[in-house]
């Protein structure tokens, strides 16, 4: 199994490297200059030549590229071209804040969502299998960051239970819980409907497979079969697609870590573009490419783990 | 004799003690103040080069000028670091003497900070003076700073100019800041960039990026330690999570949209007041003269004529915007050109279909014509009013699209002169500034010597087809080295009816500012003009209430 990661981390290299030669090549096709957006458009000519060249604009892209690639083959991801501050520094102080989130809302998806969808599953076509679809659709076209505007106009604005700014003190647990419920819910539930479906539907696919009618028919109870035979195969797929939506998570935490100002990732990507802050921007996008990649291995080596028939060879 | 003493005595200290203990009991325990502004994240901590808003708003908490504009009122100047200051009779040395107890804030070099000086003002000017370490170095040329005593310092001007411009370039604004010499000598310029020492009444204490930056109280600032234990100014662009942060009391100030009908809705929020204030950024449609149709004064006068300016005010909402009329800083700055003065002049067209349409057909435009107008995403300053502005002239047969792009590339196009039409909203510290950047053939984008924002072309072109060149130049630069502050005032008023007349732009409105913040909130002074943040400043004397 070890082998097996090292030779998909492996691979995984040049794959980022394409990542990152596009992203850095997308980063400088996008109009607008990072010193008058830092300057203002007051500054004269003479200070934004000045400080385009102190941000090394001027250099010509292949030496930029290059010097990109040296700094992050030495693991330096470089200064913000705006305001000077290590971006290494920024990424390490928001990423603990949008893992936590997105973990959260995994959390709440595989929680509330096996069960309701294994109750849709065997209960197929009652009230409760409608309820579940029809909450599992609305839970997977209600955008996060209108629930969350929801959540908080709710929990914050009406009954004042739960905060609505920032993301509070990392390590103070109270604190940091009372900040990340809203928006984990909000999150969540978009999680929550997308497992429970999966799960449904996984279910319904097993239970007409031969060895369950086997299982029925030597006499092990619905509930013995439901739990040692049917949701075990079915958790395959769950936690293989599970595994891939924490990237799409990852990606829809932007707006919920803006319209809940939190620090996060997204919230940091956002700016960075509207700054055009291109070594900030580069580095965070490369910090998601490798995200996706580290995700999709979790995933794959998570297979072995439900399914005893995967061999890592 | 001895006893009355006494009992006057006991009287007047028991008076004082309740006369204390009431003030206390008027403010809240907890006075740590939350500002928000409508921003991703702050730009710069250095004073020398913040130019946004919430950057401008957030060194002004640090720093201090020579001078300042009173919070509140910044249309005067009174002393701020300097007690007082003289001129020579030729107006070229100017002393200025500094106040003594002025501290900076403790940094690395000096743990408990250390009295400002003489060298420290002339270090810091110098930095401003720099283009390698300040935006601003253009404000300075032909200018010395010399330390003559350990508390006075000489400023030299090569060419004299009138006092209000000179003062304008040494108060709490811009390049005007000043920073510590010894914190910058020994801990360099890199370090400043993020640890910023001042002598505000305020003091650093961290920032988070894309989040907020704390600041503490300072207690040795000059004017008497702050109210305010701390103040935390959030970067949230997004307004609801603002207006959701006001609601729960989470934020004592936001900075608000400006809208008519958000406005309203704010100040029905328990505890929140919505005041509006300016001075605003004039809001104004620049005709690229180097483009055709616009080259043609008929056609230009032609789009005037459509324009209403009170049916665009009232699209913008009533409450926020004020119809302008001077083609550079609207009233009340100094030398701005009223509505009478801009009708005296006969320099106003507008409001004039049918005038419209017959100078464009004598233009060779009976039917009228098309453009392809690039504009901001920003949506008050410049997407709203040019959706009315297009409404209004189609009706003289102007088919106007507008091609909607981000800020920042909207910032890089114009200056590449890709649009016929630039509307941009603006501010700038004095006509001089004002006329200079938007009008002077100098700052013409890109052909200019010092290309920045005549996106007009004027004083490139022949604006009025009499075959000769038109430009304002030389009015501009009269006023600039006018002394007489009557007389400069008269010159930047000529310089703005040439400009009227010339149609080379349209003045459409003001749009003041508004920051909606908890009622229970004493910013120390009372709110009406606010110059150089853009924002309500947190002071010495801000202070929370007490509340429920």
């Amino acid at each position: 199994m070890f082998q097996y990661a090292m030779r998909r981390a492996f691979i995984s290299i040049p794959i980022l490297l394409i990542v990152l030669t596009l992203v850095f090549v997308v980063v400088r096709v996008l109009p607008g200059d990072p010193a008058v957006a830092a300057l203002g458009d007051q500054a004269s000519k003479e200070a934004v030549d000045a400080l385009r060249a102190r941000m090394g604009l001027n250099d010509p892209l292949w030496l930029q590229y290059l010097k990109f690639l040296g700094s992050l083959s030495r693991g330096d991801l470089g200064t913000s071209i705006i305001s000077g501050f290590p971006v290494a520094t920024q990424i390490a102080s928001v990423v603990p804040y949008t893992l936590e989130l997105t973990f959260a809302a995994v959390l709440l998806g595989y929680l509330f969502g096996i069960p309701l969808g294994v109750s849709a599953a065997v209960r197929r076509n009652s009230f409760v299998d409608y309820f579940n679809r029809v909450f599992s659709l609305i839970g997977l076209s209600v955008p996060a960051f209108y629930l969350g505007i929801l959540l908080i106009l709710v929990f914050s604005v009406k009954l004042r239970l739960l905060p609505v700014v920032g993301g509070g003190e990392f390590w103070d647990l109270e604190d940091n819980l009372t900040h990340v419920a809203l928006p984990a819910l909000a999150l969540g539930m978009m999680m929550t409907a997308y497992v429970t479906r999966m799960t449904r539907s996984s279910i319904l696919d097993i239970m007409r497979e031969d060895y369950v009618r086997t299982a029925h028919s030597k006499g092990l109870s619905d509930r013995k079969v439901l739990y040692k035979h049917v949701l075990r195969n079915a958790l395959i797929p769950i936690v293989a697609l599970g595994g891939l939506y924490v990237v799409v998570l990852i990606g829809s935490s932007v707006m919920v870590e803006i319209v809940f100002s939190r620090p996060g990732l997204g919230k940091l990507l956002v700016g960075a573009i509207k700054q055009r802050d291109y070594t900030t921007l580069q580095s965070v996008m490369v910090f998601y490419a490798f995200l996706v990649v580290i995700c999709n291995l979790i995933t794959e080596l998570a297979y072995g783990l439900v399914d005893p028939r995967i061999k890592y060879n | 004799m001895k006893r009355l003493v006494l009992v006057l005595l006991v009287s007047v200290i028991m008076m004082g003690l309740l006369w204390s203990l009431a003030g206390a009991a008027d403010l809240s325990k907890d006075q740590a103040l939350n500002i928000a502004f409508d921003a991703g994240d702050l730009k710069s901590l250095d004073p020398h080069r913040a130019a946004a808003t919430a950057d401008r708003a957030i060194v002004d908490m640090m720093f201090n000028g020579l001078v300042r504009y009173p919070p509140g009122n910044q249309v005067k100047l009174e002393p701020d670091i300097a007690e007082t200051w003289t001129v020579s009779a030729d107006k070229k040395a100017w002393t200025f003497k500094l106040r003594k107890g002025v501290f900076f804030h403790p940094s690395a070099g000096s743990p408990s900070g250390y009295e400002l000086t003489s060298e420290d003002v002339v270090f810091s000017l110098k930095r401003a003076a720099s283009k390698d370490t300040s935006a601003y170095a253009g404000d300075y040329s032909g200018i010395t700073f010399e330390a003559a005593d350990p508390m006075t310092v000489k400023i030299t001007i090569d060419k004299p100019i009138s006092e209000p411009l000179f003062l304008a370039k040494f108060a709490n604004y811009a390049g005007g800041f000043i920073v510590s010499k010894k914190a910058i000598e020994a801990k360099g310029e890199d370090w400043f960039k993020t640890n910023p020492v001042g002598t505000g009444p305020f003091k650093f204490e961290s920032y988070e990026p894309r989040q907020k930056v704390v600041f503490a109280a300072s207690p040795k600032y000059f004017r008497g330690a702050p109210v305010l234990k701390k103040v935390t100014a959030r970067f949230m662009p997004d307004v609801s999570s603002r207006e959701f942060g006001l609601q729960t009391g989470e934020l004592h100030i936001i900075e608000g949209l400006k809208e008519d009908k958000w406005i309203e809705k704010v100040s029905t929020f328990k505890d929140v007041k919505a005041p509006t204030f300016g001075p605003c950024e004039s809001q104004m449609l620049y005709f690229n003269m180097s483009i055709p149709p616009f080259n043609d004064l008929r056609v230009r006068k032609a789009f005037s004529y459509a324009l209403s300016r009170d049916v665009i005010a009232n699209f913008m909402g009533k409450s926020l915007a004020v119809p302008i009329y001077s083609p550079a800083l609207a009233p009340p700055a100094l030398g701005a050109l009223s509505k009478e003065e801009a009708l005296k002049a006969g320099a106003v067209y507008d409001n004039n279909i049918e005038q419209a349409k017959k100078l464009l057909a004598e233009a060779g435009f009976p039917n009228g014509f098309k453009t392809e107008v690039i504009i901001s995403e920003m949506s008050s300053s410049y997407q709203k009013p040019m959706v009315a502005i297009q409404a209004l002239v189609r009706k003289a047969g102007i088919d106007m699209q507008l091609k909607v792009v981000d800020h920042a590339s909207f910032h890089s196009k114009i200056r590449e002169n890709a649009s016929p039409i630039v509307y941009y909203a603006s501010w700038r510290p004095n006509e001089d500034v004002f006329l200079t950047q938007f009008y002077h053939s100098d700052s013409v984008v890109q052909k200019g010597k010092k290309p920045i924002t005549n996106f007009s072309h004027y004083g490139m072109v022949d604006a009025n087809a009499d075959a000769k060149t038109d430009s304002v130049d030389q009015l501009i630069e009269q006023a600039r080295w006018e002394l007489n502050a009557q007389k400069q005032e008269a010159l930047w008023k000529e310089a703005q009816i040439k400009i009227l007349k010339d149609v080379v732009s349209v003045p459409i409105i003001r749009l003041k500012y508004t920051f909606p913040q908890k009622s229970y909130v004493d910013l120390g002074y009372p709110l009406e003009w606010s110059w150089q943040t853009y924002s309500p400043q947190i002071t010495e004397k801000t202070k929370i209430l007490a509340h429920k």
